[in-house]
């Protein structure tokens, strides 16, 4: 019981993470926090090869921890701390206070939702199901609520981690390889975005997705 | 199942081409980075048609240890990436000489294009083969990765802002796919209690009665969510008409041909599973209210546009719709016809862009008001470019007639008496558009100072073998393709009633290869209830 404990614990944490990831005011500092997010991940898959004595799932947490907390986060730092736009600020287009309520909002949300679930091997991790299901849709408001295209790509990164720890949640014992595909597609996808959104910063000198509006009707 | 290499073999072929291709030095000659290019989409041409025939055989192929799975419905999708690749494949090679011409790409940005054409033909062919169900959303999310830097490939604002939209939007909407999968994954887990098999399609399908039916219906929302993005099914569409009007156009003769298909071959996976564990009314009725808001948001949408490709693009959306009505429709007759519409759309749509692609050779603009008279100063490309426009505005003995017709009779058979009748009133809306681009741009009066000469062989060779096909599937649907098609039905519903999939005026034929069968009525001619006959899926 400890173990889930430590589970469900540590996956409040990945919120207080999530919620630093999106406020944060500049990208390069996003990218830390990104880090220590992934970090508390690591951790979560652990305790739960612990619990659920999952070999699999400590494979899991090393690879986790290659991908999503040393080369994604360098990846963007590298490539995102070279490019900025005083102009647009945090390019947050609500109060940070407002974004807190929110998030409260979708956790309560998503708890309501996963109550419903029966599943045997959700029953004691049904408060970190639902802040899986939560980190999902907080990376996706992240998305929605910034005008700066760079934070846009750590709302993908929120939403991946929300879908990692929902299958780590309910199939603990599945094989390595299925982890290695969803991180390995992460990195290809960061590192895609960090290219685009260079060079439109390069050709249009903004990182303003209002900017982005050549292209209507 | 049948283990074979084929399915594997065809994998490596373009990924091996696309790795040699970026590993030529960007000084190389440009017949070699084309002769690359051309070994890569005829290996690809060859290597699907041995399969989709060992399919029709009515073998069912694995590899890789399961992961790898060919069936009739992947045969489908399958044959159209190997014959649309391969002609757009074929098409490029004059429209980019055209371009390095032109200035519009340099020698660095030509290696991009063709390297990454097989790159994008490697993952769409890995998305139709894929048993393993995050395979599959590893390999859907990987086309659009593949394809980003083909959408901006000439790296104008234009293009750049049109590849990051592309980018984040699909790569978002695939994150819903992903905790579909999750959840799917999940599901067959802790049901059957084998984390090993129940990452195979076939074997979640198997078992798909066991499922947890809020599971299965969560799981479905979000998969039609993800892969319907990338599908361009409505209200997630918004990527498609910028995606699809700036990239180079064979680029967007794949992308609509072909890309869309493969997001919605994923659909069809998961409807399959849905519809065995929770029944068809679920999930019927959710891709047929997604399919209904698609064709009625993007009729007008596609009247009013002026940039050719762009209404090219919302025609695709639309037909995207007409497809997902078909499959919502369900039954025998809706998906078959859905199926056969997939492939008419796509061998049309790629007619049209590669016309498209004429067009912005010729005159330099896709601008409609600057685009008049083709058939005068380039009558080949112009009729080809009003053969497609028909062939889209569904008038026979074009292809895209007889599948719109024979989804019109599923509804119509299904009581949707309403419902058909208003996607027939927003098809009115398209076929207007379209003959206004034939009144205009081809029959109309050309400038004064345009030079007359046509745009080559190069070209116009791959458009006129896609209107050979377009004509071929309108006059009859060859038999081996209409038990393709009946055989794919039979996979999705998990059902062995079967109608045969022709043209109205076909004579009916035997629908399956067992010659001690019953005769199918030819769809559009059946009366009362479809005729059930004993197939072989």
């Amino acid at each position: 019981m400890v173990g889930f404990q430590l589970v469900n614990g540590l996956a409040g944490l990945l919120i207080v993470t999530s919620l630093l990831v999106i406020l944060a005011r500049r990208p390069g500092n996003s990218a830390r926090f990104y880090a220590l997010q992934s970090f508390v991940l690591v951790l979560i898959f652990l305790a739960l090869a612990e619990v659920s004595d999952s070999h699999e799932l400590y494979l899991w947490s090393a690879s986790a921890f290659v991908t999503k907390v040393v080369l994604v986060p360098i990846i963007m730092y590298r490539a995102f701390s070279k490019l900025d736009d005083p102009k647009l600020g945090s390019g947050a287009i609500m109060p940070p206070a407002l974004s807190v309520v929110l998030a409260a909002l979708v956790v309560i949300l998503c708890f309501w939702v996963v109550s419903g679930v029966a599943l045997p091997a959700a029953a004691a991790i049904k408060p970190a199901l639902a802040v899986s299901l939560a980190h999902f849709f907080l990376g996706l408001g992240c998305i929605v609520s910034q005008r700066n295209i760079l934070k846009q790509v750590f709302g993908y990164c929120l939403m991946e981690n929300g879908s990692h720890l929902t299958l780590a949640l309910l199939a603990a014992k599945a094989p390595e390889l299925v982890e290695v595909g969803i991180a390995t597609d992460a990195i290809f996808a960061v590192g895609i975005m960090a290219v685009l959104g260079t060079k439109i910063f390069l050709t249009l000198h903004t990182l303003d997705a209002r900017s982005l509006t050549t292209l209507k009707g | 199942m049948v283990s074979s290499n084929l399915p594997l073999l065809i994998l490596c072929g373009p990924l091996a081409v696309a790795a040699l291709i970026f590993l030529l030095p960007r000084g190389s000659s440009p017949r070699c980075f084309e002769f690359a290019h051309l070994v890569s989409i005829s290996f690809v041409l060859v290597l699907s048609i041995m399969i989709v025939g060992q399919v029709i055989d009515g073998n069912q192929l694995t590899a890789f240890g399961d992961w790898l799975y060919v069936d009739a419905l992947g045969a489908v999708f399958l044959m159209v990436i190997g014959v649309v690749g391969f002609l757009t494949g074929l098409y490029s090679i004059g429209y980019i000489r055209h371009d390095l011409a032109s200035g519009a790409l340099d020698a660095g940005k030509m290696k991009i294009y063709y390297g990454f054409f097989s790159l994008f033909l490697f993952t769409m062919l890995l998305a139709a083969s894929s048993n393993n169900i995050v395979m599959m959303w590893v390999a859907v999310e990987a086309t659009t990765l593949g394809s980003a830097f083909l959408v901006g490939v000439y790296g104008q604002k234009s293009s750049l802002e049109a590849a990051w939209k592309y980018v984040i939007i699909c790569t978002v909407g695939v994150a819903f796919g992903l905790y579909g999968t999750v959840l799917a994954y999940a599901n067959g887990s802790d049901v059957l209690g084998n984390s090993r098999d129940a990452i195979l399609w076939t074997t979640l399908a198997a078992h798909a009665t066991s499922l947890d039916p809020m599971l299965a219906k969560l799981s479905f929302v979000f998969v039609l969510i993800g892969f319907g993005t990338k599908a361009g099914l409505f209200p997630m569409h918004a990527w498609l008409p910028d995606a699809h009007s700036e990239a180079p156009s064979p680029i967007s003769a794949l992308l609509s041909g072909v890309l869309l298909k493969c997001a919605l071959l994923v659909i069809i996976r998961y409807y399959a599973i849905t519809v065995r564990a929770v029944g068809p009314e679920f999930p019927q009725l959710l891709v047929l209210i997604l399919g209904s808001l698609s064709i009625i948001v993007a009729a007008p949408l596609f009247f009013i546009q002026q940039d050719l490709k762009r209404k090219l693009a919302y025609s695709s959306i639309e037909h995207i719709g007409l497809i997902a009505v078909g499959l919502g429709l369900g039954g025998p007759l809706g998906v078959g016809a859905a199926l056969l519409h997939t492939i008419n759309h796509s061998l049309a749509k790629a007619l049209l862009f590669c016309g498209a692609g004429n067009v912005m050779m010729k005159f330099g603009t896709r601008d409609l008001g600057s685009v008049k008279g083709l058939m005068r100063v380039a009558p080949v490309s112009g009729l080809l470019l009003m053969a497609g426009a028909l062939a889209l505005a569904g008038f026979p003995p074009f292809n895209v007639f007889v599948s719109e017709f024979l989804i019109f009779v599923a509804g119509l058979k299904a009581g949707y008496f309403w419902l058909m009748l208003v996607c027939a009133l927003f098809f009115t809306i398209t076929v207007a558009g379209l003959i206004q681009i034939v009144a205009n741009s081809v029959l109309g009066k050309s400038p004064a100072t345009m030079a007359t000469g046509d745009v080559g062989w190069r070209p116009i060779l791959p458009m006129a073998i896609l209107l050979l096909l377009v004509l071929t599937m309108g006059v009859a649907v060859p038999q081996p393709v209409s038990r393709l098609l009946q055989s794919a039905t039979a996979i999705v519903l998990s059902d062995s009633s079967s109608v045969a999939i022709a043209a109205p005026w076909q004579e009916p034929f035997s629908t399956t290869p067992q010659p001690d069968n019953k005769k199918a009525k030819p769809l559009a001619l059946a009366t009362g209830t479809p005729s059930h006959t004993e197939t072989n899926p």
